[in-house]
C-alpha cells in the first residue's frame, strides 16, 4: 500500500478519469504521465491514483468479462463518483495502417453476443472515429474494415451504468495491422506508441473535463444541504423534500446563506415549510429569465 | 453541424438517405440495425448528448398517424398527428422531449411515403369529415428541413385535398420551401412564440422572437395561413406587459386576415418529465418557482392559470375575432 489516502474512509474523492486497461504495459505510460502511485495491488486487478491531478487505473488483465470486472471493482474500491469519466484505452488491430494512430471507438460490436454499444460523445475534432469489434481471440485476419480488440464491449456493458454513456469513452492505438503483425508487439513498443500520442490525449481529456465539470455541477449536493442532513433527522421523503424546496430557494436567493443557528430548535418538517413560504413570497417579484 | 450519422441498413439506398449523404458528405456513416439500438437506451445522459448529437436515420413501420390528445385546442374536427422526426435540433428549457427520451440525438424516418400513405387511409376512412393533420409534435416541423426535405414532400402530398388540413409548427425560420411555391390554402405555418426576452432565455438554439415575427410576416405577404402558438405560457411578475407588447410586435403589419388561429396553453408537465426536466436544469428559474402538483400534473396552479387564460383572450380579442382563439389544456 502506498501513502495513497485511507479510501476506506475517505468518500471526498474527486476522480475525473477513471481508466481501465488490459495490459500493464498500457497502463505504464499513463501512471508515468499522470504520476499515479499504486493503491491496490493485493487483488486480482491493480489500481493506480492521483488523487490530485483526478486520474485512477486499473489494470483488468485480457478478456471483456475481466475488462467489466475490474471496472466495477475500481468503482467499489475508490468510491468513485457518479460525474466521473471511464475510458477503455489500450491498443488494437485494425485493417489499415499506420500503426500509431488514435480512434475514438463511435460503436463497439461484441463479436460473441451480438451485442452493440455506442459509448461516449463523438470528439471528431479531436480525433477520428471507427467502429470496434470486440473478439474473444486475437484477430490476425483483419477482414472487416474495423478495429478488433478483446475488452472493450465487456466494458462499455458496465460503465455507463457508473455514470453515464456520454462519459463512457473507448480509445484505441493501433498496434497491428495486415502489414503489421501482432506477433511484433512488444512492451517497448506499445510504450512508444502510446507515449507519442500523449499530447493528443491531453487534448482528449480537457474536452472530456469540460463534461465532467458540467455533471459534477449538476449532480453536487451543496455543503448547507449536507450540513442539515447531518444535524437533523429527516425522513427519506422529507430529505427529498428538503433537498428540492433548498434548490428553489437557493435559485430564488442566489446570495443567502441557510444558516444552522436560525433553526436549531426546528423539526424538518418546519424547516421545508419556513423555506416553502419564503419561495412562496417570492412570486409576485417572479423573474423566469 | 452534424458530424455522425447513424443508419439503419436497410434505408441505406432510400432517396432521402441518399439527398443526406449528399448534403453532408463529411460526415461519419455508421451502420445500424434499428435505431432503438442507441435511441433512448438507459444511462444516457440527455444534456450531454444534446452538446454533440448525432442524426440517426431509420424506417418507421408503424403508428405512423396518431390522433390528438383530447384538450389539444383547436376545434371539433378531427385532429391527427405524426412524428417524421423525434427530437430537435433546439434546446427549450422547457421542451417535454428533455423529459421523454433520455436521448438527445435526431431521429429522421426517411420513409415519408408510409406516412402519406397512412394518412391516406385514414382520410378514406373519415371521408367527408374535416381533417386537421399536425406535424411537429415530437420535433420541429421546418428546422431540419433543408436537410431532410420533408415539408416540400408533405406539401406535394396535400396539396388539393379537399376537407383536409396540414399544420406545420416550428420555430424556425426555415421557410425556403413554403415560399418557392404558391400557398396552399389548406396548410397552416404556425409559430411558437414567447416573449422576446423569456424566449431568450428559455429558447436554446432557437431563432429569436424577431426573425420569428420576420418569417411569420414573410409567409403572411406571399398569402400563407398563420398560426400562432402561444404555448407554453411563462409567468413572470410583468408576464402581462411582455405578453401584450408580443403580441403588439407580431399583429403590427401583418394582416389579420392571414391569421388561420390563435391557440395557448399553460405550462404543464407530467410529475414524472417535470422532476426529469428539473434535474437537467436545477439551476434554471423555470424550475424554481413553487408549482402545483394536481393529479399527477405539475403547473403554475388555477390561479396564475386562469389570469393568464382571461388576459390572453382579452387581450388577443382586440386583433383577431373570438371564433380563431383556443385554448390547449394539455
Amino acid at each position: 500500500m502506498s501513502e495513497f489516502t485511507d479510501v476506506e474512509n475517505n468518500t471526498e474523492l474527486q476522480f475525473k478519469f477513471c481508466w481501465v486497461t488490459a495490459l500493464r504495459a498500457e497502463a505504464t505510460p499513463l501512471i508515468d504521465a499522470f504520476n499515479m502511485k499504486i493503491v491496490e495491488n493485493k487483488s486480482l486487478f491493480p489500481i493506480y491514483a492521483n488523487e490530485e491531478k483526478g486520474h485512477a487505473l486499473v489494470i483488468s488483465g485480457m478478456g471483456s468479462i475481466k475488462s467489466a470486472a475490474a471496472a466495477t471493482f475500481l468503482k467499489n474500491h475508490l468510491k468513485i463518483n457518479d460525474h466521473s469519466a471511464w475510458i477503455n484505452f489500450g491498443i488494437a488491430g485494425f485493417f489499415k495502417g499506420p500503426i500509431g494512430d488514435i480512434y475514438q471507438a463511435n460503436k463497439v460490436v461484441s463479436k460473441e453476443s451480438g451485442a452493440a454499444f455506442f459509448p461516449g460523445l463523438r470528439l471528431s475534432k479531436l480525433i477520428p472515429a471507427a467502429i470496434l469489434f470486440t473478439v474473444s481471440k486475437p484477430e490476425n485476419g483483419y477482414k472487416e474494415k474495423v478495429l478488433y480488440d478483446m475488452e472493450a464491449a465487456g466494458f462499455c456493458e458496465m460503465a455507463p451504468s457508473f455514470s453515464c454513456n456520454e462519459l463512457t469513452y473507448v480509445i484505441k492505438i493501433v498496434s497491428d495491422t495486415p502489414s503489421a503483425s501482432s506477433s511484433l508487439i512488444t512492451k517497448h513498443l506499445v510504450r512508444e506508441l502510446i507515449e507519442k500520442q500523449l499530447s493528443k490525449i491531453s487534448d482528449i481529456l480537457a474536452e472530456i473535463e469540460i463534461l465532467v465539470e458540467e455533471e459534477k455541477k449538476r449532480l453536487s449536493i451543496p455543503n448547507e444541504v449536507i450540513e442539515f442532513e447531518k444535524r437533523f433527522k429527516f425522513t427519506e421523503t422529507n430529505k427529498y423534500k428538503f433537498r428540492e424546496i433548498y434548490r428553489k430557494w437557493k435559485v430564488a436567493f442566489p446570495s443567502k446563506r441557510l444558516d444552522l443557528s436560525e433553526f436549531l430548535n426546528s423539526q424538518p418538517k418546519e424547516i421545508i415549510l419556513r423555506l416553502e413560504k419564503e419561495v412562496l413570497l417570492n412570486v409576485e417579484d417572479w423573474n423566469a429569465l | 453541424m452534424i458530424e455522425t450519422i447513424f443508419f439503419e441498413e436497410e434505408i441505406y439506398e432510400h432517396p432521402t438517405t441518399e439527398r443526406i449523404r449528399r448534403a453532408l458528405p463529411r460526415a461519419g456513416w455508421v451502420p445500424i440495425d434499428r435505431y432503438q439500438e442507441l435511441f433512448n437506451k438507459r444511462h444516457q445522459n440527455f444534456k450531454l448528448q444534446k452538446k454533440n448529437p448525432a442524426l440517426i436515420l431509420a424506417k418507421k413501420y408503424d403508428n405512423f398517424v396518431l390522433p390528438v390528445p383530447s384538450g389539444f385546442g383547436m376545434d371539433s374536427h378531427k385532429n391527427f398527428y405524426f412524428s417524421h422526426m423525434y427530437n430537435c435540433l433546439y434546446d427549450c428549457k422547457y421542451c417535454f422531449l428533455q423529459g421523454m427520451y433520455s436521448s438527445a440525438n435526431f431521429v429522421l424516418f426517411v420513409n415519408y411515403e408510409d406516412f402519406f400513405r397512412s394518412i391516406s387511409e385514414k382520410i378514406k376512412k373519415y371521408k367527408g369529415q374535416s381533417l386537421t393533420f399536425f406535424s411537429g409534435y415530437d420535433c420541429d416541423s421546418l428546422a431540419f428541413d433543408k436537410l431532410s426535405g420533408f415539408a416540400n414532400q408533405a406539401l406535394n402530398f396535400f396539396n388539393g385535398l379537399s376537407n383536409v388540413e396540414l399544420e406545420l409548427r416550428t420555430k424556425s425560420i426555415a421557410i425556403g420551401s413554403l415560399l418557392q411555391r404558391e400557398p396552399l390554402s389548406n396548410c397552416v405555418a404556425a409559430f411558437s412564440l414567447s416573449p422576446a426576452q423569456v424566449a431568450k432565455s428559455l429558447d436554446s438554439k432557437a431563432p429569436s422572437i424577431n426573425r420569428r415575427i420576420s418569417a411569420i410576416k414573410q409567409l403572411a405577404d406571399a398569402g400563407w395561413k398563420i398560426g400562432l402558438r402561444f404555448d407554453p405560457l411563462i409567468y413572470t411578475s410583468d408576464w402581462k406587459e411582455l405578453y401584450s407588447a408580443l403580441f403588439a410586435d407580431i399583429m403590427n403589419g401583418l394582416d389579420p386576415e392571414r391569421i388561420h388561429s390563435i391557440s395557448y396553453g399553460p405550462l404543464r408537465f407530467p410529475k414524472k418529465m417535470y422532476k426529469k426536466a428539473a434535474s437537467l436544469h436545477p439551476e434554471h428559474k423555470l424550475f424554481a418557482f413553487p408549482m402545483e402538483e394536481t393529479n399527477g400534473v405539475v403547473s403554475y396552479g388555477t390561479k396564475i392559470e386562469t389570469q393568464m387564460h382571461d388576459f390572453l383572450k382579452s387581450e388577443l380579442n382586440n386583433y383577431i375575432s373570438e371564433n380563431k382563439i383556443f385554448q390547449c389544456t394539455i
